[in-house]
């Protein structure tokens, strides 16, 4: 299934987290007013950027060597086009996206310069904050490490402040506390918060106490039989 | 005639995720809406008419008890609302429009909302899977930051099918199920 949207909406963290998180391959296209890439994505991970003059163009070859070799690209030289038609782009706020999993066949191993853990936190980096407040929207939120974060960040290459942020995270210190006691602004804050939930390296806090449900079992299986009738 | 006890179930979601036609599907009565027309730019080219204070549907389930389903305004100046059909809730479904990521943040801003004031079982509908540009609801998981910790199903939801209806208020009283036996 294709995943589209608009970079206004829905920035180039949120599309990283979602092609990260299960490892996608496929070609991302985004479209700007002045060109359009194709960025091709192998198990999550960037690997190849090209400015493309028709959409189309982008499906007439399906294997990804074969179609280097078209272009007279080397292996040692993919990382220049992510260099030169990405990371320069990461702090886009208007052009449409979509991402269409598998089509195109990965057969040999290619280099990875440019980790999808650091572009995600390269482009947090970029966030305004309209953006930061979509997630880090309430300064009592509180986020904890997941068990894994160490190998989340790991490839990430944080800078200085975003480590700084990270020791912060507890699960006890809420937004504000990190805040205020980095000493950062808080700008910084939310986005190392944001980037770093995005890669997964923490997670919000959940709730212990859920509260007890007020209804017998036996009119709550009286409920689900009657919606079960309906 | 003995007084009629009333279940309280929450639709919450963004602007125009579906919810007036999820409770639409399934209400034995006529929904009865609040709705103005939408007044905001952004929000008129969308849909004519909003839910300005509550949508209300219900179910009878037998002489005593009848399941109340509340549907509350997309738009978070409304949020006042949220705080007062939220109590007493004794579930919660969060739509989400699947062909709009635009909206997939003001979902998360939602249940946080909800998950801060009234922690009672939450299911997430990835709504209208009816539609071509659907993003599936393994996608809506990851870009609504669903942790598998938090224990809220997201599950596909169509609200103009009864059955996908239905199928979303089973997993949510399944799940409420779930705390009572635990």
């Amino acid at each position: 299934m294709a995943l589209t949207g608009d970079l206004s909406t829905f920035n180039f963290v949120d599309i990283f987290q979602v092609l990260a998180k299960d490892k996608r391959s496929g070609i991302l296209i985004v479209e700007w007013q002045d060109m359009t890439i194709a960025y091709y994505v192998k198990e999550g991970e960037i690997v190849f950027a090209r400015p493309v003059d028709r959409v189309f163009r982008v499906y007439a070859e399906r294997d990804f060597d074969t179609l280097i070799d078209k272009l007279r690209i080397s292996k040692e030289n993919l990382p220049k086009t992510i260099e030169r038609f990405l990371i320069n782009k990461l702090g886009s706020k208007e052009g449409v996206f979509s991402f269409t999993p598998g089509f195109i066949r990965y057969n040999s191993d290619i280099p990875v310069n440019y980790p999808i853990e650091k572009l995600i936190m390269i482009a947090s980096r970029t966030l305004t904050p309209e953006e930061v407040e979509r997630k880090i929207s309430d300064e009592l939120l509180t986020f904890e490490k997941s068990q894994d974060y160490m190998e989340k960040v790991r490839k990430a290459e944080l800078t200085k402040e975003e480590e700084k942020v990270l020791t912060l995270v507890d699960g006890e210190k809420s937004v504000m506390d990190i805040r205020r006691e980095s000493g950062l602004d808080n700008l910084t804050v939310d986005r190392a918060l944001y980037g770093l939930l995005a890669l997964s390296a923490i997670k919000r806090k959940r709730k212990e106490k859920k509260q007890k449900p007020s209804i017998t079992l036996e009119l709550l299986a009286k409920i689900i039989e009657r919606i079960k009738e309906l | 005639m003995k007084p009629i006890k009333k279940i309280k179930i929450v639709v919450a979601g963004p602007f125009a995720a579906g919810k007036t036609q999820f409770i639409n599907t399934v209400s034995e009565i006529k929904t009865v809406k609040t709705e103005r027309r939408t007044q905001a730019v952004g929000e008129r080219s969308v849909k004519d008419y909003t839910t300005v204070a509550m949508d209300f549907g219900k179910i009878r389930i037998d002489d005593e008890h009848e399941l109340y389903l509340f549907g509350t305004p997309g738009q978070s100046r409304f949020d006042f609302m949220w705080e007062i059909l939220g109590e007493g809730a004794l579930g919660i479904i969060i739509l989400v429009d699947s062909t709009d990521p635009s909206t997939f943040h003001e979902a998360r801003k939602i249940i946080n909302f909800f998950q801060s004031r009234f922690p009672v079982p939450m299911v997430v509908g990835a709504n209208k899977q009816d539609l071509p540009n659907a993003w599936s609801p393994e996608d809506v998981r990851i870009a609504l930051d669903i942790d598998e910790e938090e224990g809220i199903p997201v599950i596909p939801v169509s609200a103009i099918d009864k059955e996908s209806v239905k199928s979303a208020l089973l997993t949510l009283l399944n799940l409420i199920k779930e705390e009572l036996l635990r």
